[in-house]
């Protein structure tokens, strides 16, 4: 089990250095991060699945990761992309359900009664490099690549 | 080895605790309607009234669900029947059970009553009750569009909330339709169930069971049936099948062909309605319907529901189906239940019983009959209390087309006689899935054994019914069983000479088979094409899963079923079937076309193992292990 029971695990954590601009709490795939406007936010470490995109996106330095080690920003051109691989793609949908961005979905059927269908990477944008769906796929089909590394 | 663990919510005090279910449990039940049932058995005492506040309904999974296997991210619900006072486990494909797995629970036990509209909340292993009082009364579209986007829910609408006895409760588009899942929640003050988390499923032997999946997947997509029948057409394509052999039930069951049945069959719908083909999560098989209706893109009718909004009621508007089944899915119906209640209530008026201002081949005041029926308005409540209640209102058993209470499917049994035993046989009334769904052999498949012949019909049933039961309890869909039938058949059509010889050899198979059901435990051997669901339980759970221990968890299912509905005072005699199909012959004068019910349950029940009386046989059940 991945994160239940476990209050004892280190996750990332908000200090003070946050200035409740909400980019991360709207940013995180499972929604572990909450506070108000202008006032320093909260990660729910009973939820917290320690993915780094609170980290890589906040300009002020705010978070720190399992360890306290403060998080650097990475530009968003720099987040790894999954690339799916076609011929271990069984189709079942599983990627395309935990993808809270809505950054995956599954190929349209070309014709008729077609199920040769594939998660594909539709919004690229939208993708947060949380890594979900690389956890996720049961049949270990996507792997997360740098965007220099997807031709 | 990791068990199942359950949440057990008493809904009266708002407590909850963890039920880790035993390892023997395990490795006996599995999961899904067996592991379901047994803990209904277990828990809760008999003859309470099922919508009452001691009434438990257990919502879960099975060992596959989020796995990724196919077609496996089906959810069960168990509960005692609202129709026939037995037990009842309705199914259902919406993502509600991969998301109740994620969040940490392989199901959820509910007891007790809210003292208000109230939301089941699970996030992360942890469990909430919300105030669901802005979302009562709103239809299940509506209240999911309120509910936050990410969770998984299960919700049910208004008709639930009205206690209508065959109200279904629903996840998505997919519903749990049959034997009033929606009422139990109702009668709970439930609203919804959401659950969210990112809990990841854990597998036994990895590396072998991705192998096994790619096979089995691809086995599926070859196979004439889950690979190009039901993707093109859906479930709907039986549908000319079930006509041309004369098993589509026609005005209220009356006969078994309509001439008007191609305006409404899977074909049509193709050609006209249809966008495309859609499915359940991690399912390949894809035979969900998208339709345009009134400029949205919702779920296209199955089988049952053009059948019975069809030929049932004498209709062929297409137009007029898909809004029915959008509307029945709004307000939280079984589509089966309701429209064979508003055939019966078409004949009473034929009848000159009694006028619930519906005329058979008039569907234009169905809609506004829906919505009367989900709010208990006037007369229209006791349409709302199904077929059986009805008939014993008014009269006209005789063609109250109901088994045990729960209405027939869309399946004509006196042209497909095995049906009609596995309709009087089925643990939660008339259901043809739960009854072995022998149509598939007899009337809408590629073979056709001798469908007048009462002959191994009941060996054949009982091993079919003991297959659909393991594979429901271990949570896939009941389609990948289909991919059983040799695509050799597929090729050859079902006039060519080998199909014929094997029908023949299957009509005489009953002493083959009884001889199969006594050494399956001797079949410790898994196969691609037998069983590859025994197979892909053994690589994810580590229980030593094989064919033949596979085939005897569906039997122990069917008999703990059974225990559960002798203790609730069903009896041999519920085991019955309306006079319409057991005495008045569907072609008048030809007296093989009536369901030979005499004569095929007392072989049935030897066969089962249980005595004359229909009960299972104190030998039966040590061998099960289920006392």
């Amino acid at each position: 089990m991945q994160n239940m029971g476990s209050k004892l695990r280190s996750t990332y954590r908000i200090n003070d250095k946050c200035t409740g601009c909400t980019v991360c709490a709207r940013l995180c795939p499972v929604y572990a991060i909450s506070g108000e406007r202008k006032k320093q936010h909260h990660i729910n470490e009973m939820r917290c699945v320690s993915c780094g995109v609170c980290g890589r996106i906040c300009t002020f330095g705010a978070i720190a990761d399992e360890k306290g080690n403060p998080c650097t920003r990475i530009p968003r051109s720099q987040w790894l992309k999954p690339v799916i691989d076609i011929d271990l793609c069984t189709g079942c949908g599983i990627c395309v359900e935990i993808c809270s961005a809505g950054a995956l979905s599954l190929s349209d059927p070309k014709f008729q009664g077609d199920i040769e269908i594939k998660a594909q990477l539709s919004e690229q944008k939208k993708c947060v490099d949380c890594k979900l769906c690389e956890v996720q796929c049961p049949m270990e089909a996507i792997k997360m690549k740098l965007p220099e590394e997807i031709l | 080895m990791n068990t199942p663990i359950y949440l057990k919510i008493d809904l009266s005090t708002g407590k909850s605790e963890k039920y880790i279910v035993s390892e023997e449990y395990f490795q006996k039940y599995l999961g899904g309607k067996t592991l379901a049932c047994k803990l209904l058995l277990d828990m809760t005492e008999a003859g309470i009234d099922p919508l009452s506040p001691e009434a438990m309904i257990i919502i879960n999974t099975g060992p596959m669900n989020n796995t990724g296997a196919p077609s496996s991210s089906r959810f069960n619900l168990s509960f005692k029947n609202v129709l026939t006072g037995g037990i009842a486990s309705s199914n259902c494909g919406g993502q509600f059970g991969v998301m109740l797995k994620r969040a940490g629970y392989d199901g959820l036990i509910l007891t007790g009553k809210a003292n208000k509209p109230s939301v089941i909340e699970i996030v992360d292993g942890e469990f909430f009750l919300k105030d669901g009082k802005d979302l009562w009364g709103l239809d299940m579209e509506e209240t999911q569009q309120r509910l936050p986007k990410h969770y998984g829910k299960l919700v049910i609408g208004p008709a639930g909330e009205n206690l209508v006895k065959y109200a279904s409760a629903g996840s998505g588009e997919r519903m749990a339709g049959r034997c009033g899942a929606g009422a139990v929640l109702g009668s709970k003050n439930i609203k919804a169930v959401i659950a969210y988390g990112t809990r990841r499923a854990e597998i036994f032997e990895k590396e072998k069971f991705q192998r096994h999946i790619r096979r089995w997947v691809k086995l599926l997509r070859d196979h004439p049936m889950t690979g190009e029948s039901l993707p093109k057409y859906g479930t709907a394509g039986l549908l000319n099948k079930a006509n041309a052999t004369f098993s589509l039930p026609t005005h209220n069951f009356k006969v078994g062909h309509s001439s008007k049945a191609n305006y409404v069959s899977g074909e049509t719908l193709a050609k006209t309605r249809l966008i495309r083909n859609s499915g359940c999560i991690s399912c390949p098989i894809r035979c969900e319907r998208r339709v345009k209706h009134k400029g949205k893109e919702i779920k296209g009718p199955e089988f049952e529901t053009l059948g019975f909004f069809g030929p049932n009621i004498d209709s062929a508007d297409l137009d007029a189906i898909i809004n029915l089944n959008y509307i029945c899915d709004l307000l939280g119906m079984d589509t089966i239940s309701v429209a064979a209640s508003i055939a019966f209530a078409m004949e009473l008026k034929d009848k000159g019983i009694m006028d619930f201002g519906l005329s058979f081949g008039d569907p234009s005041t169905l809609e506004d009959a829906l919505y009367k029926i989900a709010n208990r308005e006037g007369i229209y409540s006791d349409i709302a209390d199904g077929t059986k209640a009805m008939s014993e209102k008014y009269g006209g058993e005789e063609f109250a087309m109901h088994s045990k209470g729960l209405e027939l499917a869309s399946y004509e049994p006196r042209r497909s006689v095995g049906m009609g035993l596995g309709y009087a046989t089925s643990n939660r009334g008339g259901c043809h899935l739960n009854g072995g769904y022998l149509a598939l052999l007899e009337s809408v498949g590629v073979l056709s054994v001798d469908p007048q012949s009462p002959k191994s019909k009941a060996e054949l049933t009982v091993l079919m019914q003991n297959v659909l039961e393991a594979v429901s309890s271990a949570g896939f869909c009941l389609f990948t069983a289909q991919a059983h039938i040799p695509k050799l058949f597929f090729k050859l059509g079902p006039y060519h000479p080998i199909t014929r010889m094997t029908n023949r050899i299957l009509k005489h198979s009953g002493g083959l088979i009884r001889l199969l059901l006594k050494s399956l435990s001797l079949m410790k051997f898994n196969s691609m094409l037998l069983f590859p669901h025994a197979e892909a339980v053994r690589l994810v759970t580590g229980i030593p899963m094989y064919t033949g221990s596979f085939i005897i968890l569906g039997e122990r299912s069917f008999n703990l079923e059974r225990l559960y509905n002798l203790r609730e005072g069903l009896a041999a005699k519920d085991d019955s079937l309306p006079d319409r199909l057991t005495k008045t012959p569907q072609i008048e004068g030809e007296m093989d076309t009536v369901v030979p019910l005499d004569t095929m349950l007392p072989q049935y029940y030897k066969v089962r193992g249980w005595d004359e009386n229909g009960v299972p046989r104190e030998k039966t059940i040590k061998r099960l292990g289920i006392e």
